[in-house]
């Protein structure tokens, strides 16, 4: 009887300190790497758009997973829009950004300006 | 039969070292910012470069970073003028912190990214070199220097959530050029696993006492 206390005792620890090490699933990524990847192979309008599409679709995924987005897409989708001249929509991903995560505040701000002045993304 | 094993297992046992003892700068100056670098591509593959760079991203989050977004970043490069990783190399580290706002760097040169379709066993092996560094002390914070090979057959990946990801048909990669990309991530998984975590992760400032298996007599034997 006390072997199999500690038998059940040493499966209920090995349990605990695996789920303790297992991976947590902080972001929803999508299939983010994969259109990044087809985008910077082949540059056309059609891999934007459909990079552009998954970075939306990671955005309402995140949402109704209840996980906050993960670093770099909204800014990345703000860019995006930035390029195409659409400078509203632009600013106001820049900033969701900017106030997600602090450290991107230096960056956005210099995108944003851009954004305003409607010069080329980076100018100095 | 146990004390017989003891002796063998702790003389095969590969010699472990601790997240703290390898990297005490990351605990001291606590980078929360990566800008990641376009990587020198020293192998013989001409896309290993978009490969490498385009799943770096998710596992420098997963660790908790805040990672730039690589599309803006290097889009940022070229219009600077700065076409060539070389140059970028020689840039005093203070710059990135100028322009981007970053705690810190990852340089990176891939040394072999070999992938090799065999009857039974197709795999991906991938060398590089990755250097951490900070913008305001310019010391290195963290490095990897190795060969990390993944199983492409889809069967041993080494489970858990990365495992899940990488359960494609070999088949369907060879037709597929964009199906690669899960093993490229995955590689970069591997190569990261040493990185003490960052804000954003739960076990951040937490993980001082992780081991894992020294590199140093790998090192060595690749010298």
């Amino acid at each position: 009887m006390r072997k199999l206390c500690w038998g059940v005792f040493f499966i209920v620890l090995c349990c605990l300190i695996s789920a303790g090490c297992a991976p947590k699933r902080i972001y929803y990524f999508g299939n983010y790497s994969k259109t990044l990847y087809s985008y910077e192979k082949n540059q056309n309008e059609e891999s934007l758009l459909k990079h552009k599409q998954e970075l939306e679709t990671i955005i309402t995924e995140s949402e109704t997973k209840n996980l906050p987005v993960p670093p770099g897409i909204y800014a990345e989708l703000g860019y995006i829009n930035l390029k195409s001249n659409n400078s509203k929509e632009a600013i106001r991903l820049l900033q969701v950004e900017s106030q997600l995560y602090p450290e991107s505040k230096h960056l956005m701000d210099r995108l944003i300006q851009s954004a305003e002045s409607k010069d080329p993304p980076i100018s100095q | 039969m146990a004390i017989l094993m003891g002796p063998l297992l702790s003389a095969c046992a590969p010699k472990m070292t601790t997240k703290l003892v390898e990297f005490p700068l990351m605990y001291e100056e606590r980078p929360a910012s990566i800008l990641i670098l376009p990587p020198i591509n020293e192998s013989t593959a001409a896309d290993a470069k978009e490969y490498y760079s385009t799943t770096i991203q998710e596992p420098l989050a997963y660790s908790g970073y805040y990672t730039f977004p690589y599309p803006i970043t290097s889009e940022i490069f070229k219009m600077e003028g700065i076409y060539d990783t070389e140059l970028l190399v020689n840039l005093p580290l203070s710059k990135f912190k100028e322009y981007f706002g970053t705690d810190a760097v990852l340089f990176t040169t891939i040394k072999k990214w070999d992938l090799s379709y065999l009857v039974l066993a197709s795999t991906l092996t991938v060398s590089i070199e990755c250097k951490l560094k900070s913008t305001t002390s310019n010391q290195t914070l963290w490095k990897y220097t190795g060969t990390v090979v993944v199983d492409l057959s889809g069967g041993n990946t080494g489970g858990g959530l990365v495992g899940v990801i990488v359960k494609v048909v070999v088949a369907a990669v060879q037709s597929a050029v964009a199906d690669y990309v899960p093993y490229a991530r995955q590689a970069n998984y591997r190569a990261l696993s040493s990185m003490p975590f960052g804000k954003y992760h739960p076990l951040h400032n937490k993980d001082q006492k992780v081991q894992f298996v020294d590199q140093t007599l790998e090192k060595n034997k690749t010298k």
